[in-house]
């Protein structure tokens, strides 16, 4: 008696695999449809949600200026930090602004520096390499949250165009 | 007897180095795998310096400089104004503002929503039977209009996917944008 009941215990102690590899199969293929290799990537968080648009451009490699409604980072370091003041028009709302004491007139000093750091090291890339891939061509990669005002972007863009980038290309979620 | 089971124990596969397999690939396409699809959209910087003067034969059509005013009262289409206007500006009431070319429903546009893109590319599709050839448009935005807003005006002035080519794509309106420093 005790010998079938040590019996039946083994056996129900076999895991059947089967199963669980159906599922695995299921995500595996999932997974393997939704494998990307793009250039860029996005740190989605509650400060940066990018717009919907419905352009069908590809993005390439180019310098990341990411705008938050806290942040300015290039190229994963972070800049500087945004503020919020008080909307003149609207009592009671709050605007996303560039703090007074890093701009001069709309140039951002502390951006405009690191951007022009990241222009010459791309043009000696380009020396160096003596390539048309590496050239330096002025692109920027900017990734803005859907909600800054333009005050803030006009700045942005302003000091980058200061720094020699003048092509951008504005990141966007893919969308109908 | 003792043959069939003794086959039969056979056919049973060892599954677990596959699982194995399966259990290392997955963390590794759930990190390289993208759930939302990003695209660009390009645009330049207005050209800085003095505007160059070309010679225009008398029959040629005037420069279109076609631009776009967002304003949070709504979205004013405007060009070189002989152009957008060939009999001459209309008579405005001494002191009155000129209204928007799209005005927002209750005068003032609370959300994305309010803004009537549609209008605004059947105006730009009129404006572009007229001038085929040009390609530029200039938004000139107001310093608080949300970024979200202005990329849905460059959206909809890229092309109209209402109504499509010969070959079935859309048909494309004004494609080159240009973000101009903007009204205060």
């Amino acid at each position: 008696m005790a010998l079938k009941k040590a019996k039946r215990d083994a056996d129900a102690g076999g895991l059947s695999i089967t199963s669980m590899m159906d599922m695995m199969t299921i995500i595996l293929v999932f997974l393997l449809k939704s494998y990307s290799t793009d250039d860029i990537s996005v740190a989605a968080s509650d400060d940066l949600v990018l717009p919907v648009s419905t352009t069908m451009v590809k993005p390439s490699l180019a310098v990341n200026l990411v705008v938050t409604r806290s942040l300015v980072v290039v190229d994963g370091v972070e800049v500087l930090r945004l503020t919020e003041e008080a909307d003149e028009e609207n009592p009671g709302e709050m605007l996303v602004a560039v703090p007074d004491d890093e701009k001069k007139g709309q140039l951002i000093t502390r951006l405009y520096d690191r951007l022009l750091e990241k222009a010459e090291d791309s043009k000696q890339l380009a020396e160096m390499t003596a390539s048309e891939e590496h050239e330096f061509k002025g692109r920027i990669l900017m990734q803005c949250d859907k909600n800054l005002p333009f005050s803030v972007i006009r700045e942005v863009m302003y000091t980058a165009g200061q720094a020699q980038f003048s092509e951008f290309r504005f990141v966007v979620y893919q969308g109908t | 007897m003792s043959r069939r089971k003794k086959i039969q124990d056979a056919e049973e596969l060892d599954l677990v180095p596959i699982m194995n397999l399966v259990t290392i690939l997955i963390p590794f396409l759930l990190m390289a795998s993208s759930f939302v699809t990003l695209a660009v959209i390009d645009s330049t910087l207005p050209a800085i310096g003095q505007p160059q003067q070309v010679e225009q034969d008398p029959d040629d059509k005037p420069p279109l400089m076609l631009s776009l005013m967002i304003t949070n009262m709504g979205i004013t289409v405007a060009g070189a104004d002989a152009v957008l206007f060939p009999e001459g500006a209309p008579e405005l009431a001494e002191g009155e503002d000129r209204p928007p070319t799209i005005p927002c429903p209750g005068s003032e546009c609370a959300s994305l929503e309010d803004y009537d893109v549609l209008e605004l590319t059947r105006i730009l599709g009129q404006i572009k039977d007229e001038y085929p050839d040009d390609e530029n448009v200039i938004l000139v935005p107001e310093s608080r209009i949300p970024y979200e807003t202005i990329v849905k005006v460059m959206d909809h002035s890229r092309e109209d996917v209402d109504s499509k080519n010969a070959d079935g794509a859309a048909r494309t309106l004004f494609p080159f944008v240009v973000i101009a420093g903007g009204a205060e």
